[in-house]
């Protein structure tokens, strides 16, 4: 049997890159028959191709780790550039939203009459359930953390318990959330107004349910003891795209929500 | 108070029946041994007959989706006749 002389990781030929580029070609057709023929099905063809490609390929990630060892310390080190790497573009998406939103809100015109928030527009009140949910998000970063170090203590019962208070917070923070969106006095078509409240927050709250779900799988891994006191990147990575998450929220609560108002 | 304390610590240490106990305890050495196997599978069909199944579903999807938006481009590229 042939050994590697090296510490890489040369994977098995797969289905999923390609497969996945197709999932998104449906996704984006499906989104045009959607929006110019009124016809959804290609869109949902779509959206269920991508999830199944989704959840195939990070399972296939799982079996190469954890079962059947391929990630040496030099393979996590290239997993880590690339997480890193990948929330710094993710920073760079956010930071577009917020150029938006201060180039509005900073030199309001005529037509919003000349004031931030514009005419007519009665923004959500910040010390309300803006506020909970900042508290929300940073009591998750709190037990994001805890959980990591029961890990690394290898303290089960308590990393378990707190990786679940984590997952719960981020469900509470949606819930909460979309309780907010729609009993918001205003919508995406207010005007600029509108469009950058809806646009900012909608994609924060979309990174928010991609978290929570990535934790959740952290979670499920967590019990069925996949992770080790030395060796939990999956994890780290979860906790990393967490924080993200958080700082991204106080960040739209200080800008939009309290500056904004 | 501290009776009832004691006996609800007990119940709720005996509520795990065998069968779910068995869903708690670490398979991980069972599946490195399903995943090691010397039997010249992909990982993507390691796991057995729910992987192939999983992926023809996936793929069909995928194949029969690409052929449709590619016959519904080309129409859309088509000039309508006019009356």
């Amino acid at each position: 049997m042939a050994h590697q002389a090296h510490s890489y990781h040369m994977v098995d030929p797969s289905p999923w890159p390609i497969l996945g580029a197709a999932a998104a070609f449906l996704t984006t057709s499906g989104l045009t028959m959607w929006f110019h023929h009124n016809n959804p099905y290609l869109l949902t063809v779509g959206l269920l191709s991508t999830l199944l490609v989704m959840f195939q390929w990070w399972r296939d990630i799982v079996r190469e780790s954890t079962f059947q060892g391929h990630h040496t310390p030099t393979v996590q080190k290239g997993l880590r550039y690339g997480m890193v790497l990948f929330i710094t573009s993710e920073a760079f998406f956010f930071l577009g939203f917020f150029w938006a939103f201060f180039h509005s809100s900073l030199a309001p015109t005529p037509e919003l009459g000349g004031q931030w928030p514009p005419v007519g527009i009665q923004p959500l009140n910040p010390m309300e359930v803006p506020l909970l949910n900042t508290a929300i998000l940073l009591a998750s970063g709190v037990t994001v953390t805890w959980a990591h170090h029961s890990i690394a203590e290898a303290r089960r019962k308590q990393a378990i318990h707190a990786l679940t208070l984590t997952v719960l917070l981020g469900f509470y923070f949606t819930g909460l959330q979309a309780m907010e969106y729609y009993e918001a006095p205003f919508s995406i078509a207010d005007g600029v107004y509108g469009s950058t409240f809806f646009v900012a927050t909608g994609f924060h709250g979309l990174h928010v349910i991609i978290g929570s779900t990535f934790l959740l799988v952290c979670l499920l891994r967590l019990i069925k003891y996949h992770f080790t006191s030395g060796h939990h990147f999956g994890f780290e990575a979860a906790a990393w795209y967490w924080h993200f998450v958080d700082v991204v929220w106080l960040f739209l609560y200080i800008s939009i929500y309290w500056w904004g108002s | 108070v501290y009776l009832l304390f004691q006996a609800l610590r007990q119940v709720s240490q005996r509520t795990i029946s065998t069968a779910s106990r068995r869903q708690f305890e670490n398979r991980v050495s069972e599946q490195q041994k399903l995943f090691q196997e010397d039997n010249g599978l992909p990982v993507h069909l390691k796991g057995g007959a729910k992987d192939s199944l999983l992926y023809r579903t996936t793929a069909g999807l995928a194949l029969f989706g690409t052929m449709y938006t590619v016959y519904y481009l080309l129409v859309s590229s088509m000039p309508k006749k006019p009356n």
